[in-house]
This record gives C-alpha cells, sequence and structure tokens, in this order.
C-alpha cells in the first residue's frame, strides 16, 4: 500500500516540507506494544498455570480435557488467519473488493469459533466448572478472557467492515486493516498456546 | 516573517481557555501540569495518613486509632505514595520533559495521552471513595492472600483495591507505550541513539518494563476479585489453589515497580548534576547501559520479598546474586555523579541541594538493601521496621529528592517565574534532617525487633522515646515540605522572570519560551552533540523556513537508531473522546466492584462506541493536502 505524500507549501515561508512522506507507522507500532503487553498478560496466566499445578497438593482430577472441539477450533481460527493474512495482500494491491470479502469470511470463521466454544463449555460444564477447583477457575479463566478477546477481535473487524477507507490519507495517516490484522492473528497465537499448554500436554502428561 | 510564522502556528496548536477547551486539550505541557499537580494531591493525602500514623506510634499504648482504622490507613498512605504519587509525578514529568527534549511537537499519542491522565485521575477517585463507605484496603499495599480474601476481609476495601488497581494498570500501560513510540520514533534530526539525554534513557527503560512487568499485577488483582466475588479457588488452598501465587505474581509485578519509580527519577538527578556542575556527565555510556541493565535484572530479583516463605537454597541463592549484582548497576551511576562533581565546577542551588541530598540517602537505602539481600540477615529484620526504613530511604530518597530537584529546576521552564533560592535551601535543610530523624532510628527499632504494621506497642519495650523522636522527625519533613510549597505559590507572582535558560543548561527543553509556546519551538530543532545548547551548532537554523511545519498540526518522524527524517508525523486536533472514554472506563470498574452486571455490559458497549468513533477516517479536506 502506498503511503500518503504531500507536497504542500508552508503557507508563511512558502517552504516545502523537508520530507513528502506521511508517517503511517506510529499506530502499528503503538498496536504491537499493546500486543506486547497483552501477550504478558497471557504468559503471566500460564506461569500461573503451571506454578499451581506443580505446588498444589489436588489438581486436575482424573479426566484431562477433551480435544474433539479444541482441535476443530485451532484449525477454524489458523484458517482465519490464513484468509486475513491474504486479505492485507488485497488491500496492499489496492483491490479492496477482495479484501472485503476476505474480511467476512474472517468473521465468519470467528463466529464459528464462539459457536463452538459454546458448545464445547456446555459439554465441559458438566464435569468441571470454575468453582470446582483452583484448576476448574485457571482453566475457564485463561480461556475466557481468550473468548473475550475473540469477541473484541470479531467486533473490530466488523467496524473495519463498515469503514469507508481503509489506505493512510493525510488526516488519518494509519492502516487500520494492517493494525486490526496483528491483534486479529495474536488471537489466533494465543489459542495455538492454550491448546498446546491446556489441551494436549495434559493429555500426554496422564498417558505418560 | 517570523511574526506570522508564530501566528499560524499559534493558531494550528493553541487550545482555546474555555471549558470545552479545558476537557478537550490534547497539549502535553497541560496534560503534564496536571499530572504533576494531581499528584502532588496524592502526595500531601499520603503525607497526613502518615502524620496520623505517627500521631498513633508517638507513644506506647495509645488508642487514637484502632487497629481497623490504623490497617486502612496504613494500606491507603502505602498505594496513595507508591502507586498514586511516585510513579504519576514521574510520568508528569516525562510528558511535559520528552516532547521538549527531542524538539518534537507533541508526544506520538496525543490523545491517549490525554486518555491515560482520566484514567489516572479518575482510578484515584475510585480508590478514595472507599474511605468515605468506612471500608478502605486494610491488607497492605501488597494485600497478602489469604488474609485479604473474603472470610477475613468481607468488606468492599479489597475490591476498591483491585479494581482502582487494574484501572490504574491500564493507564499506566497507555502512558508507556506512548513513551516508547514517542522517544523511538519522534527525536529531532540528529538525535541518534548515543546523543538521547539520560532522562529519556531511563524513561524509556521504565516503560518497557511497565510493558512486561504491570500485567502480573492485572493477573493478580483479576485472580483476586474472581476469588471475592465470583467464587473460584485461586488462591484457596482448600481447593487446590495456593496462596502463594499471589506472592509470586505481586512481586514479580513489585519489584521492577522499584525500578519504575526509581530510575525516571535517577534519569533526572543524571541531567541536573552536570548542568550544575558545569561540566558533561562523566562516562555517559555506562550510566545509559547500566539504566538498561537496571530494567533488566530487575525482572530477576523479585524473590528476594520472599525468602522468609520457605522455597528451595538454589531458588533463594540465585535471587539473593541477583539482588546483590543489581546495586552494581546504581553504582556505577553514584560514581558518574560523583565523579562529574569531582571534576567540576559545582554551583550550589536549591536544586543541586536536592540533588546531594538523593545521592546521600540513596547511599544508605541502596546499602540496607544489600544487607537485606543477604538471606540470613533477611530472615533476622523481615517484617521489622528495619525494611520500613529501607523502603522509605530508597522511595523518599530516590523519589522525593529527585522530585524536589526536578522541581527547583524545571518549575521555572513550566511557569516562567524562578523560585526563591533562600526558602529552597531552608525547606531542604527541613526536609533533610526531619527525614533522616523520622527513618534512621527505624533502623535500630527494627534490629531490636519491632514488627511492622502493628498499631501500637506495649510500654516496657523501651520503644517509646524512639518512636517519639520518629514523630517529631515526621512532622518536621512535613513542615520542609509545606515551605517548598509556599515557595511555588510565592513564585507564580513575585518570582523572578525565568528566560529562556535561567541554568545555562545543555538540553532542547531550554531553547524554547518559560513557558513554552503551545507549538514548542517555531523550527523543528536539529542536534548533531550530546549538548546541544552548548555546542556551536545553531539548532533552530532553517533560512527557507523548511521545518516550521506549519501546514498542519505536524510534527517529524525520524528513524530510531540514527533518527533520520522518515516522515511527516501528522498530530490530532483537540477533543473530548479521551474524557468520555475514560468516563465509560470508570464507569465499566466502578460497576466490577460492585458486580453490577448490566452497568458493566452498558459501559463495555459505550466505551467501544466511543473508541470506534475515535479511530474513524476523519473526512480529508478537498485534495490530500
Amino acid at each position: 500500500m502506498t503511503p500518503v505524500y504531500t507536497d504542500k507549501l508552508s503557507p508563511t515561508t512558502k517552504a516545502p516540507p523537508p520530507v513528502r512522506r506521511v508517517d503511517d507507522k506510529r499506530g502499528t507500532f503503538g498496536m504491537a506494544l499493546f500486543v506486547a503487553t497483552e501477550a504478558a498478560i497471557f504468559l503471566v496466566m500460564f506461569v500461573a498455570y503451571y506454578y499451581t499445578d506443580k505446588s498444589s497438593a489436588q489438581w486436575r482430577g482424573e479426566i484431562p480435557p477433551k480435544l474433539h472441539y479444541a482441535l476443530p477450533m485451532l484449525a477454524v481460527l489458523l484458517s482465519s488467519s490464513g484468509v486475513l493474512y491474504w486479505g492485507e495482500q488485497q488491500v496492499k494491491k489496492m483491490r479492496y473488493g477482495a479484501a472485503r470479502l476476505a474480511l467476512i469470511g474472517t468473521i465468519l470463521l470467528g463466529i464459528v469459533f464462539l459457536v463452538l466454544t459454546y458448545f464445547e463449555d456446555v459439554e465441559h460444564l458438566k464435569t468441571l466448572t470454575p468453582r470446582t477447583d483452583a484448576y476448574g477457575s485457571l482453566f475457564y479463566t485463561i480461556t475466557s478472557l481468550h473468548v473475550a478477546h475473540v469477541v473484541f477481535g470479531v467486533l473490530m473487524l466488523l467496524w473495519l467492515l463498515i469503514m469507508p477507507r481503509w489506505e493512510p490519507a493525510l488526516y488519518t495517516p494509519h492502516r487500520p486493516y494492517h493494525n486490526i490484522g496483528i491483534y486479529w492473528h495474536f488471537v489466533d497465537t494465543v489459542w495455538f498456546f492454550i491448546v498446546v499448554l491446556l489441551y494436549v500436554a495434559p493429555n500426554i502428561y496422564n498417558y505418560a | 516573517m517570523s511574526a506570522a510564522v508564530q501566528q499560524r502556528l499559534l493558531e494550528l496548536w493553541e487550545t482555546p481557555k474555555t471549558l470545552h477547551g479545558l476537557l478537550s486539550t490534547v497539549d502535553h505541557k497541560q496534560i503534564a501540569k496536571r499530572y504533576i499537580g494531581t499528584a502532588m494531591v496524592f502526595l500531601f493525602i499520603g503525607g497526613i495518613e502518615a502524620l496520623i500514623m505517627r500521631i498513633q506510634l508517638a507513644r506506647p499504648d495509645q488508642n487514637i486509632l484502632g487497629p481497623e482504622t490504623y490497617d486502612q490507613i496504613f494500606t491507603m498512605h502505602g498505594m496513595t505514595m507508591i502507586f498514586w504519587y511516585a510513579s504519576p509525578i514521574l510520568s508528569g514529568f516525562g510528558v511535559y520533559l520528552v516532547p521538549l527534549m527531542i524538539g518534537s511537537r507533541d508526544m506520538a499519542f496525543p490523545r491517549l495521552n490525554a486518555f491515560t491522565y482520566w484514567t489516572y485521575l479518575f482510578s484515584g477517585i475510585l480508590l478514595y471513595i472507599s474511605p468515605f463507605l468506612g471500608q478502605a484496603p486494610h491488607g497492605g499495599w501488597f494485600a497478602y492472600t489469604p488474609y485479604t480474601s473474603v472470610p477475613y476481609s468481607p468488606g468492599w476495601g479489597m475490591d476498591f483495591y483491585n479494581t482502582a488497581l487494574i484501572l490504574l494498570t491500564i493507564s499506566t500501560t497507555g502512558g508507556a507505550i506512548n513513551f516508547i513510540v514517542t522517544i523511538l520514533r519522534l527525536r529531532a534530526p540528529g538525535m541518534s541513539i548515543s546523543k538521547m539525554p539520560l532522562f529519556l534513557y531511563s524513561t524509556l527503560t521504565v516503560s518497557f518494563v511497565t510493558v512486561f512487568a504491570l500485567p502480573a499485577l492485572t493477573v493478580a488483582n483479576i485472580f483476586l476479585e474472581l476469588d471475592r466475588r465470583w467464587a473460584t479457588h485461586f488462591f484457596d488452598f482448600a481447593r487446590g489453589g495456593t496462596p502463594l501465587l499471589w506472592q509470586q505474581l505481586f512481586w514479580f509485578f513489585g519489584h521492577p515497580w522499584v525500578y519504575i519509580i526509581f530510575l525516571p527519577a535517577t534519569g533526572m538527578i543524571s541531567m541536573i548534576v552536570p548542568v550544575f556542575s558545569r561540566r558533561p556527565i562523566v562516562g555517559y555510556p555506562y550510566v545509559a547501559v547500566s539504566t538498561v541493565l537496571t530494567g533488566l535484572v530487575g525482572f530477576g530479583v523479585w524473590v528476594h520479598h520472599m525468602f522468609a516463605v520457605g522455597m528451595g537454597g538454589l531458588a533463594m541463592s540465585f535471587f539473593s546474586a541477583a539482588s546483590m549484582t543489581i546495586s552494581i548497576f546504581t553504582i556505577v551511576q553514584i560514581f558518574a555523579w560523583v565523579a562529574t562533581i569531582w571534576k567540576g565546577w559545582p554551583v550550589l542551588t536549591t536544586s543541586m541541594y536536592f540533588a546531594l541530598g538523593f545521592i546521600a540517602l540513596l547511599v544508605v537505602g541502596g546499602l540496607s538493601g544489600v544487607v537485606t539481600a543477604v538471606i540470613p540477615v533477611d530472615w533476622q529484620v523481615t517484617d521489622t521496621y528495619f525494611v520500613v526504613s529501607h523502603i522509605h530511604y530508597v522511595l523518599v530518597g530516590a523519589n522525593m529528592m529527585p522530585v524536589f530537584a526536578a522541581l527547583y529546576y524545571w518549575l521555572p521552564k513550566m511557569t516562567g517565574r524562578m523560585l526563591d533560592e533562600k526558602l529552597g535551601k531552608i525547606s531542604f535543610w527541613i526536609m533533610f534532617i526531619g527525614f533522616n530523624l523520622a527513618f534512621f532510628p527505624m533502623h535500630i527499632l527494627g534490629v531490636l525487633g519491632m514488627p511492622r504494621r502493628i498499631y501500637t506497642y506495649k510500654a516496657g519495650l523501651g520503644w517509646g522515646s524512639t518512636n517519639m523522636l520518629m514523630t517529631v522527625g515526621a512532622f518536621i519533613l512535613a513542615f520542609g515540605i509545606l515551605i517548598s510549597l509556599i515557595n511555588f505559590f510565592r513564585s507564580l507572582k513575585l518570582g523572578a522572570i525565568a528566560g529562556k535558560n535561567p541554568w545555562n543548561a545543555d538540553t532542547l527543553e531550554w531553547s524554547t519560551e518559560s513557558p513554552p509556546e503551545p507549538y514548542g519551538s517555531v523550527h523543528i530543532p536539529t542536534v548533531i552533540s550530546r549538548h546541544p545548547l552548548w555546542d556551536e551548532h545553531e539548532e533552530e537554523e532553517d533560512p527557507n523556513g523548511e521545518r516550521v511545519l506549519d501546514q498542519d498540526r505536524l510534527t517529524l518522524s525520524s528513524s530510531w537508531l540514527d533518527a533520520e527524517v522518515l516522515a511527516l508525523a501528522r498530530m490530532p486536533n483537540d477533543t473530548i473522546l479521551p474524557l468520555l472514554l475514560a468516563i465509560g472506563f470508570m464507569a465499566i470498574f466502578v460497576a466490577l466492584t460492585f458486580q453490577s452486571m448490566w452497568v458493566i455490559v452498558g459501559a463495555l458497549v459505550y466505551s467501544f462506541a466511543i473508541a470506534a468513533v475515535w479511530f474513524w477516517p476523519k473526512p480529508e479536506e478537498g485534495e490530500l493536502a
């Protein structure tokens, strides 16, 4: 995507600006740092999970979480990231119709994830709730925080969908498609780590 | 031409002095003054709480305060001073000085800047609702579980503790992100990373520390609040939880936080000492590197707060060694300051008095810190007044003293008026003597075994006269602060006119008017050395007027390492949206305190709507500029 350039002269000195390009990276930088601090939140929660695992006398009854929802959900989110990445490429090539289709696809996949979450929780809550024990508290707090991120991400993508313009301009010189994309890829990455650390690892642990 | 240029820049940057203007300004100088003013108000509130405690402890077997009231007051004192004074006052100086020091016209995200100020203010108000309900937090500023869980703390106090702190972490994290992007992207052309003033090194370091350490506090607060009001079991031993998790999370945040409120203060000292020693700082690269290393190693020392909980020897040895290592980086800075004074021609202004007082107190506080890093000694003195003494030598010595040095140094830039030197020096001596009277005897009481956080003590223990002495010292300290306060208000009317650079200092903020115009400097400056105002280079040399940038609200964006000009940075106009969003966040956290779900949902929807408007593309005027 081409950034904005300006040749506007100073109204008083009639001089051109020392550089023509308009900065479009501050927003991206800010989003990257926001994602970094969010990642730290999840990291701290994962550490809390394993710390409690190691120091607790009573941890995770007999049954590790089942994988038959988690893995398809991972596939849904990873493919949504792929679709959105393709959309970002289209924005760079200024093919906005295709980018909008990619956006709709990402939102639909995000909603599919939320629906699957609902069915998984209905099933899982029969055997374990956040109030059962510390394991339940940690498990559901981490997954619920992630679901909240998915909901927030879907809302941002919807907002992006109705936005009239994605290319940087002088008054709004940032790149919303790209920046929200960073957030969405981050949310997907978090789910990957949740599946590995909270779903797959306990299953291996249990059979080993 | 120059008058026309200034007129045009004023039109672009000035905020109208109306109510709407006050609520919607994004000018970093106005926001910074609010930060400093609000933080000072919290300093006075926290100070009054301290004096009330000292009255209670002045003599044995007193009953002026009951145990519950005393607990609430020392908790509020700790929280107010550590969270709502010590860090925000440094953010205030940062918000004021960073853009001026790097020759930028504002922070990287001016609206975020306004938002973080409002959330800081609101979080403080949220915390101070609790004493009016008679239920202030009472678990100490570090709120150890299980005492802070519902069976032992059924009131609303600890809920206010959690929600007010989470709101504050949002504010602090937003501010830190703003500092990072500002310092790394908006420096004046030529101010490469090796030419940055040292204050920027410390601000940048603590901003990164904030981004990665504060989440631990947020998570700890979320867990505790869920345990308290949503019936989970994070810290509940009977249901597989562990109370020690709280301590691990809290101190993983807590010790880096000590550096968050310490490093910017050392950065300010590294600015002030060279100016009043009339020479560049000795060992600039070593000071810069040890600042960064303090921030990094600060992540690996938290367990020294927990030596008494019973852990494996290897883990404790590691953290003990790390804690001793970190003192080396502080010592590098202290030697650099001492060498600068030694090799220079010191001018003993009030600001320099406070800087020297800081160095003296920091050495005492640092030494007692090294002592407590040694595990056997720590076991002996933990939870006694020795630790109270250490924390106050470090926090008052390493935060309040530099802040007063900075006030005497930079207030003339902010108000345009000099403070009275004679009054200032009187204030310094009274504060210095009062401080040492109030806190040095605590070392002795600690070794004698007086535990911290007791609301009274028995007469036969022989602690009475020392405690009385400390109370007298606390009042002397408060009186000294009061003199500086009077000095400040007096200077607003009677102070000598400061002019651009009253101290003949070297950094860019002194090239602007005092107080600076809303746009900063007329031409964006260029820099070729570490001491722009002491070298031959003319910063604002710009014969064609290319760098006046009065096409719009503009400043220059540059590369993070070499500060080569990259692009024009467009700055947003004044807007009331940050205040509206902060109100939404306040509503969320007030509702969270009392678990009213529908208010939470409503406030979330409102906040999302405000944010959606905030980031909506603005209409462009005709052609793209």
